[in-house]
């Protein structure tokens, strides 16, 4: 085949892709410019007169800023914690061939995230954690910790042991190796793993359902405020979703940034 | 290695005994709430729920504690019961419930405190509730729930494209064919499997037929039954939108309140949609009326949608009656209804000044129905999920055209074999 022709065929391809990804998300913003009898009417597209009456009445909302701000903090500190725990657990789980101890862990992963509620819910009652930071925390640490081990431990193996072994040749301990000379190595593939952690925690709904309470509710579980058993406030609700998506959004931008500065100069020092 | 380091075997042996201890602080026994706790709510996020969010304050200072009031969907508040009753919760005082969705699974799970001998309370007034919504709060001989919202279908129609509402099914049938034109569609309703059951339990009973025969066996496999589904079906396929077998109520109600249909049958409760100018254009137009009559007359179901209950596990029980004492009293239902939210209490509708907040045609459509009404819009079984799912299915099969009788004898087939079982789990 014709190589232009190939290449075009590819583009067009990669457009058509893109479009059917992006449609989503541009209706979700075009929706939350429009009114809510804009929203359901099918012979409204993307041309219209937009409104910013949606995002002032979700602003002027407390509880959406305060919902906001618990899903920053749950998910910020759950992936820090998640990243301590997990990326030196990594690093022995590649370089000590612990595969099975590595497997083990990926069963958090497997098992149901309903069928674990229960438990833990009695558990947490009995403690009297319900409802407080720390409950959503650790339950999302639960999910954060076999996500960033297992996507480290695919980078950790991938470094050549030669720069440890130089290092202890030059007098560092095991833990010094790692600390000094892998950690920074596969600082590209912490960032990735941790961004991954941090939209799970981000975008956690059923966790905060049921261990959250008013003041600790996290914005999945606000979003549901909509909608009502009679109606919904699209508008409303699409205003209030963009505003959870930016952040996100914003943290794949910079990050992909990042991941490419290190990619590259993991591959200079090379 | 040196003395200070711990060896496994005394590392194991440190976490068991931490382990331990996690578990005997784990079951310590209960103690009774202090004053700070709050009366805790789990409720649907509905316009009962929040008017009775304001008028809050007012209950605090009576009782002299909190009250916190959690509003979820329908389907987060069924999960989170789930999850939690399971677990024994107390976190959880007033459980407000779907008495016709759930509380015959939670009366086999004993989550629901008998409230028999509360509601006998003179001043309760017991008696005042409607019949069909107060024999939906009983279980096994006890009152497990307090109805506080019911429920009704109205006819929603055009007043600018028919002289007046079709009174009969058949005339509703012949005006629809005729209203559908390129852009309008002549009939919208429901037509999901599951999610259409409810509104079409009503054309089921105005053809004479029910979900179950008397002696406890299905009954959608009988003519009315299936002239029932042939009648609906023919509806939606012949003057409804396409792709109407997606359709629940949030996706048929703002077909009708774009004007972009004739007809509209579907709960009275959602009737400010058509009045809001910020979701319908046909606030002028819109026109309500009753059930209209089929072969057996006109037979809507009349259900209490939403009911209050106590958590068996509640630590907080003499405050949670308290509660639904002061939302379901004769004085807070007749506010709330001259609000718009109809309620369960027979005083509060023989009261013209309730009806006042309603249009004058609803207001006559509600009350129509609600004496003609019948207390249940789905199976009552315990896994309500499962029956509805087995009902609607030829339902779909009419929304496409299919020929509905030997869909409706295998649907027939299938839900008496359910039936069995579900009886057998219904023995607690």
């Amino acid at each position: 085949m014709n190589r232009s022709l190939w290449t075009a065929l590819r583009a067009l391809a990669i457009t058509v892709v893109c479009l059917i990804i992006a449609m989503p998300v541009v209706w979700m913003i075009a929706a939350a410019f429009k009114t809510n009898v804009q929203v359901t009417d099918p012979s409204v597209g993307l041309i219209f007169s937009p409104t910013l009456e949606n995002f002032r009445n979700v602003l002027a909302d407390g509880e959406i800023a305060r919902s906001l701000g618990n899903s920053a903090l749950v998910g910020l500190i759950s992936t820090v914690l998640s990243a301590l725990i997990a990326v030196p657990a990594a690093w022995a789980v590649g370089r000590f061939r612990m595969h099975s101890t590595g497997s083990l862990v990926l069963v958090a992963r497997i098992v149901p995230a309903i069928s674990l509620l229960v438990p833990w819910y009695y558990l947490f009652a009995q403690l009297g954690l319900v409802g407080s930071y720390t409950v959503l925390v650790l339950s999302h640490m639960f999910v954060s910790v076999p996500l960033i081990l297992w996507i480290m431990i695919g980078f950790f193996e991938g470094l050549p042991i030669e720069l440890e072994e130089a290092g202890r040749v030059d007098g560092l301990s095991a833990f010094g190796a790692f600390r000094r000379i892998a950690l920074p190595l596969a600082a590209p593939g912490t960032a990735t793993a941790s961004l991954l952690a941090f939209i799970f925690s981000w975008n956690n709904f059923m966790f905060a359902l049921i261990l959250s309470d008013e003041n600790t509710k996290t914005m999945p579980v606000t979003l549901f405020n909509f909608i009502s058993y009679a109606s919904t406030d699209w508008g409303g609700l699409m205003a209030a979703a963009t505003l959870m998506t930016v952040p996100v959004l914003l943290a794949a931008v910079f990050g992909q940034k990042y991941l490419v500065a290190g990619l590259t100069a993991g591959a200079t020092k090379g | 290695m040196s003395g200070t380091h711990l060896n496994r075997r005394a590392f194991g042996r440190l976490l068991a005994a931490g382990a331990g201890a996690a578990a005997l602080a784990a079951c310590g026994g209960s103690s009774t709430p202090g004053r700070n706790t709050p009366l805790r709510i789990s409720a649907i996020n509905h316009v009962w729920s929040q008017a009775v969010q304001k008028r809050l304050p007012e209950f605090e200072d009576s009782i002299g504690r909190r009250v916190s009031m959690q509003l979820l969907t329908a389907d987060q508040l069924s999960s989170s019961y789930n999850v939690k009753l399971n677990a024994s919760a107390n976190d959880i005082d007033v459980m407000m419930v779907r008495a016709l969705q759930e509380q015959l699974l939670f009366a086999r799970n004993g989550w629901l405190t008998d409230l028999s001998d509360l509601v006998a309370d003179q001043e309760f007034d017991w008696a005042d509730f409607q019949d069909a919504p107060r024999q939906r709060s009983i279980t096994r001989d006890k009152v497990l729930s307090v109805p506080v919202v019911t429920e009704r279908p109205a006819l929603y129609y055009r007043k600018d494209l028919v002289d007046g509402p079709p009174a009969t099914l058949d005339a509703l049938r012949e005006e629809a064919f005729r209203l559908t034109t390129a852009d309008r569609f002549g009939y919208v309703g429901r037509g999901q499997r599951s999610g259409a059951v409810t509104q079409w339990s009503s054309f089921l009973y105005s053809f004479g037929g029910d979900f179950t025969t008397a002696d406890g066996g299905s009954g959608i496999g009988s003519p009315e039954a299936v002239a029932a589904y042939r009648f609906y079906g023919e509806l939606l396929d012949r003057a409804g939108p396409p792709g109407a077998t997606n359709m629940s109520l949030e996706q048929a109600m703002p077909i009708f309140a774009q004007g972009k249909a004739a007809f509209y049958i579907d709960a009275d409760a959602i009737y400010s949609n058509f009045l809001d100018p910020a979701i319908s254009t046909v606030q002028e137009q819109v026109g309500f009326a009753p059930f209209p009559a089929g072969p057996a007359g006109s037979k809507p179901h009349n259900i209490p949608s939403w009911s209050v209950g106590i958590n068996q596990f509640s630590m907080l029980k003499d405050e949670a009656w308290q509660f639904i004492q002061w939302v379901s009293g004769p004085q807070m239902v007749t506010e709330l209804q001259a609000a718009g939210i109809p309620g369960a209490r027979s005083s509060a509708w023989e009261d013209p000044s309730t009806l006042t907040a309603f249009p004058a045609d609803l207001a006559e459509a509600m009350r129509i129905n609600a004496e003609n009404g019948i207390g249940h819009d789905r199976p009552e079984v315990i896994q309500v999920g499962r029956a509805r799912d087995i009902v609607g299915r030829p339902l779909v099969a009419g929304i496409i055209g299919q020929d509905v009788a030997p869909v409706a004898a295998e649907a027939h087939a299938e839900f008496a074999d359910f039936l069995v079982r579900d009886n057998r789990q219904q023995e607690f």
